[in-house]
């Protein structure tokens, strides 16, 4: 593994090709867990049907990417929205939609899915943010995806 | 061994004792438990020992059992000395429940001093019982049991001799209220003494089970989703009991803590000053 001198962790160059050996159980097609279109938190809807009482899942971008079985293990059964903390305009919005997935969609659970690098815990402080603003409580999941697609941690925040 | 494995852990204790103590290595209550009706082989599973230390103990106690019947040694490092207890982590509803043990273990804690002021000939002496017996009944077991009973355990096989021993611990600590209740109309102080303690013995060794094992346990197998509903579900029970329930007893705790803590205070005050005057008791 090679790695470069940028300064910022969440753009620091990083190699793992060697993981390719590693790869298990690749036969056969797997079936996509999305549900709903759109999915990016700017453009999802709380009014839309599928949010409504929702376990729903708040992913950073790169997670899907990063995580083998992102599908299978964590998008199946929920509604998702998508968004990058780093790099997204405008994510004053972001706590106002969340806080209205939570009283008005009444969604059942929320479950942020971040990067391990520092700009990614944005997200979860934007969720925490729209929960201390809302009414209604709920709990919500905060998972931690390595950059290597490991799960690093998981916590309840609320 | 299947037919151990299928025993009542009481029954297994009783016959072989050292078993008890090869439990107690690994943070395993049962000696104390005051039902023991649980399977052996639920014991070891309930406890979510790492597998390495599973089959430790299942050696230990296949060991102990059969001392002269050949058995392979596992290749794992035997746990010799005690495990250390890991930071259990609770869902949110199950958070509620751990925290609402907190107050109840307050007023446990304060058992003791309240055996030492408690008087059934004066009218505010009776009122604080009163006034505990409402703290149990309408906190501890409608607020906090209730949740357990009518949502939380509904999430689980309800045969499961870890939940009829729970369920068996309520019904137990309403007897011992309900015979708080029958001591005080007849001005019974020793008995009134004597059932809050067994109401104290056979709480702190029910919340204990229920923070460690049971909690944890019913944790591990629940999904996203069903934590979703059983929040919401707790929200509901204690809109209907009424949100202002729980603020109502965390007062009264902090209040009785107050309380006790003078007149402990000052009948030490005084039992030293007539133990100094007098040179001993009167």
């Amino acid at each position: 593994m090679s790695a470069s001198n940028c300064g910022c962790p969440g753009a620091k160059m990083q190699d793992f090709r060697e993981k390719e050996s590693e790869v298990k159980d690749e036969i056969g097609k797997r079936a996509s867990q999305l549900r709903q279109w759109p999915i990016q938190l700017h453009l999802v809807s709380p009014q839309a049907p599928y949010f409504q009482k929702a376990d729903v899942l708040i992913s950073a971008d790169c997670v899907g990417y990063a995580l083998g079985d992102f599908h299978k293990d964590y998008l199946k059964g929920k509604t998702i929205a998508i968004a990058c903390p780093k790099l997204d305009e405008g994510q004053e919005s972001y706590v106002e939609k969340i806080k209205s997935l939570i009283e008005d969609a009444q969604v059942n659970t929320i479950t942020i899915m971040t990067m391990e690098v520092p700009c990614c815990a944005g997200l979860v402080a934007i969720a925490q943010e729209s929960l201390a603003l809302s009414k209604r409580k709920i709990p919500v999941k905060s998972i931690v995806v390595g950059i290597k697609g490991d799960i690093l941690s998981e916590d309840w925040v609320s | 061994m299947e037919k151990y494995l299928n025993t009542p852990i009481k029954e297994v204790i009783t016959r072989f004792t050292e078993v008890g103590t090869i439990l107690e290595q690994f943070n395993i209550g049962c000696v104390p438990c005051s039902v023991g009706s649980c399977l052996l082989k639920d014991v070891v599973n309930i406890h979510n020992l790492p597998d390495a230390q599973k089959i430790d103990l299942m050696y230990l106690i296949e060991k102990n059992i059969y001392p002269d019947r050949k058995i392979k040694k596992p290749k794992i490092k035997p746990c010799a000395k005690k495990i250390d207890n890991k930071e259990i982590k609770y869902s949110p509803p199950i958070k509620r429940l751990v925290d609402e043990h907190i107050l109840i273990k307050k007023l446990l804690a304060l058992i003791p001093y309240i055996m030492e002021i408690l008087d059934v000939k004066t009218k505010s002496g009776r009122e604080l019982i009163v006034n505990i017996v409402d703290f149990i009944r309408s906190y501890a077991d409608k607020f906090h049991h209730a949740k357990e009973e009518d949502i939380l355990f509904k999430y689980v096989d309800n045969n499961l001799d870890i939940i009829n021993t729970m369920l068996e611990d309520h019904k137990a600590g309403r007897f011992h209220v309900k015979s708080i209740v029958d001591a005080l109309t007849k001005g019974d102080k020793n008995a009134i003494i004597k059932h809050l303690m067994e109401y104290k013995k056979l709480l702190t060794q029910h919340i204990k089970k229920e923070d460690e094992i049971l909690y944890p346990w019913i944790d591990r197998g629940l999904l996203i989703t069903q934590v979703g509903e059983i929040f919401s579900k707790f929200n509901e029970a204690e809109k209907n009991i009424g949100e202002k329930a729980a603020k109502k007893y965390k007062k009264f705790i902090e209040d009785l803590e107050n309380y006790t803590n003078k007149c402990v205070v000052k009948g030490r005050r005084l039992l030293r000053r007539t133990t100094t005057k007098g040179g001993r008791l009167k």
